[in-house]
């Protein structure tokens, strides 16, 4: 068995098909109806002449050509991060734990203006700013860009700290929830969210419940460089961009089962899984860069990071993949080889893999990992002490 | 001229101490279009019942913790109804067991009257040209949305949203708002508000104290919608100075908020929203959403 990780590069062997399956921005949960008509009110009849714009931002470095405006949800890619993942809030979490709520909001009043470090999603939502910077330069009247709201279920009391640490690291969060304890997950449906990311695991699987893509991040020590130019996100395969379907084989019927069983399927299209849309709405920019010419330099850039053999049951996933009119500019088909090496060349500013071994030994290697918390892996979580290769 | 009728079965509030909340009939109950003559039998539930009955749960909690509190709702209904229907109104709301301190019955023209004289700390209604008068008068007022899906009423918790936009509002974030087309009326509408929310805002303060973090049956907020989070964060610095510290907190940034409005929450606890929110001749009235 050839255990050596096979590269697939994007548009080598196969010509990219011209007409590929038109692919919306957010397709998460319902109630997509046009909000403007959920809008009681008549504002004609309350005099109103002009409509009222956003207040213009003093901060250096925001103002576009035309003003700044923010993307209506509908039209953008909303990332929401909680406070948790954008920030580092250990100290302040310990309080909490320990000494209770009131003191730890009583803390966080004191500490006001001490911003919070950077967290786990920091570098991701850096990284999407910059995508949107060069998005406003090609596009400047488009609203297809990414949207970051900070949602968390923090007390507003913390909204103040909140804010000046947003305002010190210069970031371009204006939409925030903050629900004083309650689930945001409706806000989340509402702002038609394309990605949820916290560091609460039941959280994200209310969100997954709900057809919201989420993910778990977790702070690592080790942190490697990442681009500062061009957004990189991985995505394992089965059981992130697909269903589970084939672990369940695996588990059940052993390697020998699983190959078997995708030989026999290899034209029958697997099942969706949690991320995909998310990976459309990647794929869906991407095409405006190309569109500009911007193919080679494309500040965007997907991987499949997966442990499926190039030569036989990784076929099956990109057969799939094609099909739904999508693909990632790498594939990289590892036939079980431990990823956290793989991943350390690529870098990625977020790699989303549903076994919590392979985000810890992503992590271990200075990999930004997140756990999607979907699927039979779930139940019967890798131990890694029985893994081969690592 | 106003008639102000004491309800009976409601022990009455100290009006000094209480926050007199004015509710129009017409939202507590359905303004019925034909009024049969003679009919007895109570008139339906309005869009701000369950409003009523949040408010009641409030001034319960309240005097379990002390039953010597003297910060409770004292609401007055204001009927501008016809003298025929007084009673009508009267006995329907011993009928549903409202928790209405007074009523008190006069003409449209003298309602601000009424509510000036009563020292009315917020009015609420149904009717967007009533609040504009109110505030143009100096009353605290807020509009009444007609909330139609009943998956989002709930009597359990009582939430009242400020507007960031109001209330954190500088001459700064002013003169921003009038490059973007605001008129001299609309911002001088922005100042008053934010004087006239002042006061209440206090009380709301003062009465969420009385409470834990958690488990409490009144819920305060703080929405932003136009403007950016550098007005949020002053809005939520001004209500702390004001004694509230709210709950909630959310920033826009021009998205739609009537999701956010809308939505009942998912969970055990379902909310009922009440937006404090005045504002003249523009499209920040947010009303009650119950």
């Amino acid at each position: 068995m050839n255990l050596d990780p096979v590269q697939v590069m994007k548009g080598q062997s196969n010509p990219k098909d011209p007409t590929a399956a038109p692919v919306t921005a957010s397709s998460n949960g319902d109630g997509k109806g046009a909000w403007e008509e959920k809008e009681e009110f008549d504002q004609g009849h309350l005099g109103l002449t002009t409509k009222p714009l956003l207040v213009s931002c003093q901060r250096r470095a925001r103002k576009v050509e035309g003003g700044i405006f923010f993307p209506k949800p509908e039209n953008a890619v909303t990332i929401a991060v909680s406070s948790r993942v954008l920030f580092r809030t250990e100290t302040e979490q310990k309080v909490y734990e320990q000494k209770g709520v009131e003191e730890y909001l009583r803390y966080q009043v004191e500490h006001e203006n001490e911003p919070f470090a950077p967290g786990p999603a920091f570098s991701f939502v850096k990284a999407l700013e910059a995508v949107n910077a060069r998005l406003r330069e090609l596009y400047p009247e488009s609203e297809e860009l990414f949207d970051i709201v900070l949602v968390t279920y923090n007390h507003a009391h913390v909204g103040v700290r909140l804010i000046n640490t947003i305002n010190h690291h210069n970031l371009f969060i204006e939409r925030f929830c903050m629900t004083g304890g309650s689930s945001p997950i409706g806000y989340l449906k509402a702002w038609q969210t394309n990605l949820y990311l916290s560091a609460d695991a039941e959280k994200v699987r209310e969100a997954l419940s709900e057809g919201i893509a989420a993910a778990t991040m977790f702070m690592s020590n080790k942190l490697t460089e990442v681009s500062q130019t061009q957004l990189r996100v991985a995505f394992d395969g089965d059981a992130v961009l697909f269903s589970d379907e084939s672990e369940r084989i695996f588990k059940a019927q052993g390697l020998d089962g699983f190959f078997q069983h995708e030989r026999d399927n290899e034209d029958i299209l697997l099942d969706r899984g949690p991320l995909k849309d998310f990976l459309a709405s990647l794929g869906k920019l991407q095409k405006k860069f190309y569109a500009k010419g911007h193919r080679l330099d494309c500040p965007i850039r997907t991987y499949l990071v997966t442990a499926r053999s190039a030569a036989s049951s990784g076929i099956r996933a990109l057969k799939t993949l094609r099909a739904w009119g999508l693909e990632t500019d790498e594939a990289l088909f590892l036939a079980g080889a431990p990823k956290g090496p793989m991943l350390e060349k690529i870098r990625p500013h977020i790699y989303f893999d549903d076994q919590m071994f392979h985000v810890e030994g992503a992590a271990e290697m200075g990999t930004v990992a997140a756990h999607v918390p979907y699927g039979i892996a779930q139940k019967h979580p890798h131990k890694k002490s029985l893994n081969t290769g690592n | 001229m106003d008639s102000m009728v004491r309800n009976p079965d409601v022990k009455q509030r100290d009006a000094a101490q209480a926050v007199v909340v004015a509710v129009s009939s017409d939202a507590i109950f359905d303004p019925e279009v034909e009024q049969v003559h003679g009919a007895t039998e109570p008139l339906r539930k309005g869009d701000a019942f369950s409003f009523m009955k949040a408010i009641q749960v409030v001034n319960e909690r309240l005097l379990t913790l002390n039953s010597d509190e003297t910060l409770l709702f004292d609401v007055i209904l204001l009927s501008n109804d016809s003298e025929e229907k007084h009673s009508r109104i009267i006995a329907s709301a011993k009928h549903y067991g409202l928790d209405i301190g007074r009523f008190c019955f006069c003409n449209k023209e003298d309602s601000i009257e009424s509510l000036q004289s009563n020292e009315v700390k917020l009015f609420l209604s149904m009717d967007t040209n009533d609040v504009c008068k109110a505030l143009q008068k100096g009353v605290p007022a807020a509009l009444l949305y007609h909330q139609t899906d009943p998956n989002h009423q709930t009597e359990d918790q009582l939430k009242v949203v400020f507007s960031g936009d109001v209330i954190g509002s500088s001459e700064e974030m002013l003169h921003g708002l009038r490059e973007q087309g605001f008129t001299e009326t609309q911002l001088q509408g922005f100042k008053t508000a934010k004087g006239s929310v002042k006061e209440f805002a206090i009380l709301m303060g003062e009465m969420r104290r009385r409470f834990g973090l958690e488990g409490s049956p009144l819920c305060t907020g703080l929405m932003t919608v136009w403007s950016s989070r550098d007005v949020c964060a002053s809005a939520l610095k001004t209500l702390r100075g004001w004694g509230l510290l709210v709950d909630e907190a959310f920033c826009l940034a021009g998205a739609p908020r009537s999701p956010i409005l809308n939505l009942g929450f998912i969970g055990n606890t379902m909310k009922s929203s009440t937006y404090v929110k005045e504002g003249r001749d523009y499209s920040m009235y947010y009303g009650l959403e119950v």
